[in-house]
Parts: structure tokens; C-alpha cells; sequence
């Protein structure tokens, strides 16, 4: 369980029971960085209703989420959401494929709703680099505090993504977390991997002069430079999905670090406890029954 | 660094040894009040000369004895951020725990990362020279704990990084 899934497991989970067993329906489900679900049936039991709700989805409109999840939904897709979300999805269960390996796919491609709306602006920077193109710094204000930035130069891609940790403990062990991530790369075998940079407070020269920075000891920047050879066809689709999923996977293990050290806290007070304890004598008169149950005391 | 901490831990528990000469003595200031002198601090001439045995600048126990309670404190190392939560966490911990460590002081002496109050009440008790490995025990540990606390969490770091980033490789 070192690396999180993409795909949401919940939504996988229902609709294939759902798809198997058709009932009605409403379920409200939650994803990471704000994005909710709802999954209910309106009109029928065979009618299911996928919508999405996700507070970025206006910037990520801009640079063409719409055509990116067309394109992965084609006639599912809902042409006006139900209020209070931004995507919708209808998916009629009587028509969903029979075959069991087509049947998954397009289960997982629902619970891929979130990283296909988010991947637009990663596809838009990949696509203008091969085509030699430079893009502006595309913002994804992706949550209250934090916003990760794609930027296409001439012969990379960058991406960059502001962390603001709100504790102090958070904020220490994130920056031994992050130091790593820097060094990872000194090892031979990964020496392939994208670059990875990362600065305290300072925002990086690509940032210089964008508005809404804010100056906090607490937040930190990590630049991921990105070559051709991590976006070319076959790795395209793995490389935006990781790369999404960084900031769960860097808190999720900062989390798990701090639940190790409280379990061996516990163990380690244990240990103590047990060391105080020798120092107490052991009580000289305990009480003493006879083989009938009896007691009586020594005097 | 192991020939400099023998020395420092045979002087702790030589001292501890000899301030551990408790005796119940109620209060010379208020009517049937018996309380540790050294946290009462009523009469000037029940309390003994507080020692300081430091084995560097940063690590250092206070020894506070008086005719009825001897006070430990103890200054852990912390040389690095993560040392200083490991330590803020691991004593915050233990103080949260001060019932079970019946001799354990819930708030530490200031300047210093954890206390501990042995009155007479604990001396009659517990065997005295037990109560002296305890406090040895203690310190020797709790180096050993928060260092390898900080070598786990570099090493999950580390793979943590690596499995991350290995990802685009392949």
C-alpha cells in the first residue's frame, strides 16, 4: 500500500454492483481536494446519475477540461449538470456492455471522473511542448490554499506545486519528506526520473510576479520538470496521474510516519512502565486460602 | 560518543544516589501540611544545593534535592527540527501519562524537557536503588528511541521518494 490508486474505490465498488443488481440509488461519496460525488437514480433504477462537484472546475474549463472529458465520455456526458455540481454523467445500466472486460473498463473510466477533469491542463502543456509551442503558466487553484501550476517550455514541461502544511509537526516532517524527494535522484536506477526541486518560502522563477503568492514559512514550492521522454504516448496518461496524486501521496505518508511513531511511543512506555514497576517491592502479605476456599491471615 | 556518556550516566546516578536520603518531614510554615519541599519552597533551609551535571551544551540534568522529595530534570538532545518534534512528542506523551509514572511531574522544569518529583512517600515505597536504575534506564532510552524514530522516518522518506519517482521509469 505505498502508492494510492487513482480511481475512486468507492465508485468502482457501487457501480458494479449497481450494474449487476440495479436499485435505487443516492449516494454521496468524497474524493480528495474538495471533489464530491453524488451518484443517485431520479428518474429510474436503471438510470444512473454520476455527478461531480469540484471548487476548480471554472479554471480547469479554460483550459479545455470540456473537451478532454467529451472526448473520454463521449454520449454520457450530460450537455447541463444537476445543480450544485459542474459535471454530470448518465450512464442507462440496461445498455452497459455485457462482456465482462468492457463492462470494467467503463467502470473505471466513471471513477476516473476527477483525474480526467483535472489531466486538461497537463494535456494542453504536453501537447503545445511536442508541437514546440510554449504555453502560459496555466493556475489550478486546486484547493482553499494550495494551486499547482503547468507550464510548457520549449524542450519541458514543468509543473509546480505550492504545499502549505498547517502544522508545525506537518511542516517539519513534509520538509524531511521533500528533501528526499530532491536526493531521490543521486540513486543510478532512477536517475531517469523527472527532476525535482524544492524551495522554502521562496517562490521559483517561473512563479516571480504571480499574483495570490502568499509569504509564510509554511509553505513551500516542489517544481517537477518534466521531458519528452515522460510524456511520450505510452506514458502520458500514467505520468498525469501520478503526478496528480502528489500532494495525497506526500501527506498520506507524512500521516502514516506519525501513526508509526505513536504506535512505538506506546511500546516504548510500556517498556518504561514495566522498568518502574521492578522497582516496587512485591506485596509480603497476600492473602492465602486453604485448598476449601478459605482465608485466613498470618499474624 | 559512548566514552563520553559512561562518565556522564555514573555521575548522575552517584548523585541521584545521594540526594535520594529522604525523609518525611512535614511543613515548618503551615499546620499539618506535608508537602515536597523543593516545589513548596517555604523554608530556605530544608532545600539543598540544586546540581547541574551537563555532559554537553545541550544535554544536562538538574538535580533539586531537598529533606523530603528530590527533583530530576532532564534536558534531552535535540539538534535538528525533527529531533525537536520527536522529543516535543515523545515527552507531551509521556506527561499525558503522569498517573501511571507515579514519579513522573506533568510539567517539566523550565529550561529543561521532562521532570521528574521523588518525594519520601515514593522512596518508602519503592526500592531506592530501583528508582535510581529507572531514571538511568530513562535517559539512556530516550536517546536511543528518538534516534531511531529519526532514522525511521529518513528511511521512509526515502523509499517513500523513490517508489514515487521510480514510477515514471518504467
Amino acid at each position: 500500500m505505498i502508492l494510492l490508486e487513482y480511481a475512486n474505490r468507492i465508485i468502482i465498488e457501487t457501480l458494479r454492483e449497481r450494474f449487476s443488481n440495479p436499485i435505487t440509488t443516492s449516494l454521496n461519496i468524497a474524493d480528495f481536494d474538495g471533489v464530491g460525488y453524488r451518484l443517485s437514480t431520479p428518474e429510474s433504477k436503471t438510470l444512473l446519475v454520476v455527478s461531480m462537484r469540484m471548487p476548480c472546475f471554472g479554471e480547469l474549463l479554460q483550459y479545455g477540461a470540456m473537451d478532454v472529458l467529451r472526448r473520454e465520455y463521449g454520449s454520457m456526458l450530460e450537455a447541463t449538470p444537476e445543480p450544485g455540481f459542474e459535471v454530470t454523467l448518465k450512464v442507462d445500466i440496461e445498455k452497459v456492455p455485457q462482456d465482462y472486460s468492457d463492462r470494467e473498463a467503463l467502470i473505471r473510466k466513471i471513477a476516473l471522473l476527477k483525474r480526467n477533469a483535472l489531466a486538461a491542463p497537463f494535456e494542453q502543456a504536453f501537447d503545445a511542448q511536442i508541437d514546440g509551442r510554449e504555453t502560459p503558466l496555466m493556475a489550478i487553484h486546486y484547493r482553499d490554499t494550495e494551486v499547482f501550476y503547468v507550464k510548457a517550455g520549449t524542450d519541458r514541461v514543468t509543473v509546480i506545486f505550492s504545499t502549505e502544511f498547517k502544522e508545525e509537526q506537518d511542516r517539519i516532517l513534509g520538509k524531511v519528506f521533500l528533501q528526499e524527494f530532491v536526493d531521490a535522484r543521486r540513486l543510478p536506477q532512477i536517475q531517469n526520473a523527472p527532476q525535482v526541486l524544492y524551495t522554502n518560502r521562496d517562490p521559483p522563477l517561473e512563479l516571480r510576479g504571480q499574483p495570490g503568492l502568499k509569504d509564510s514559512e509554511n509553505i513551500g514550492y516542489v517544481t517537477f520538470v518534466l521531458f519528452p521522454r515522460h510524456f511520450s504516448k505510452e506514458k502520458r496518461e500514467d505520468t498525469i496521474s501520478k503526478i496528480q496524486l502528489f500532494r495525497d501521496y506526500l501527506h498520506y505518508h507524512i500521516k502514516c510516519s506519525k501513526s508509526y511513531m505513536h504506535s512505538r511511543m506506546r511500546a516504548r512506555v510500556a517498556e518504561f512502565l514495566k522498568v518502574l514497576n521492578r522497582a516496587k517491592p512485591e506485596p509480603v502479605n497476600v492473602e492465602k486460602k486453604t485448598i476449601a476456599g478459605k482465608t485466613f491471615k498470618r499474624s | 560518543m559512548a566514552n563520553t556518556l559512561r562518565p556522564y550516566l555514573t555521575a548522575v546516578r552517584s548523585t541521584l544516589s545521594a540526594a535520594m536520603c529522604l525523609d518525611n518531614f512535614s511543613s515548618q510554615v503551615v499546620e499539618r501540611h506535608n508537602k515536597p519541599e523543593v516545589e513548596a519552597r517555604m523554608s530556605k533551609e530544608v532545600l539543598l544545593a540544586p546540581v547541574v551535571i551537563s555532559r554537553n551544551e545541550n544535554e544536562r540534568v538538574l538535580i533539586e534535592a531537598s529533606v523530603n522529595a528530590v527533583r530530576v530534570s532532564i534536558k534531552i538532545k535535540q539538534a535538528d527540527d525533527p529531533e525537536r518534534l520527536l522529543c516535543h512528542k515523545f515527552t507531551r506523551f509521556l506527561t499525558q501519562r503522569a498517573e501511571s509514572f507515579v514519579v513522573l511531574r506533568r510539567k517539566p522544569v523550565e529550561g529543561y524537557d521532562i521532570s521528574f518529583l521523588i518525594t519520601n512517600v515514593h522512596t518508602e515505597q519503592m526500592y531506592k536503588h530501583k528508582l535510581v536504575d529507572f531514571i538511568l534506564q530513562f535517559m539512556e532510552d530516550v536517546d536511543k528511541e528518538i534516534s531511531e524514530m529519526k532514522l525511521s522516518i529518513n528511511a521512509r522518506a526515502r523509499i517513500v521518494a523513490e517508489t514515487y519517482l521510480g514510477q515514471f521509469i518504467n
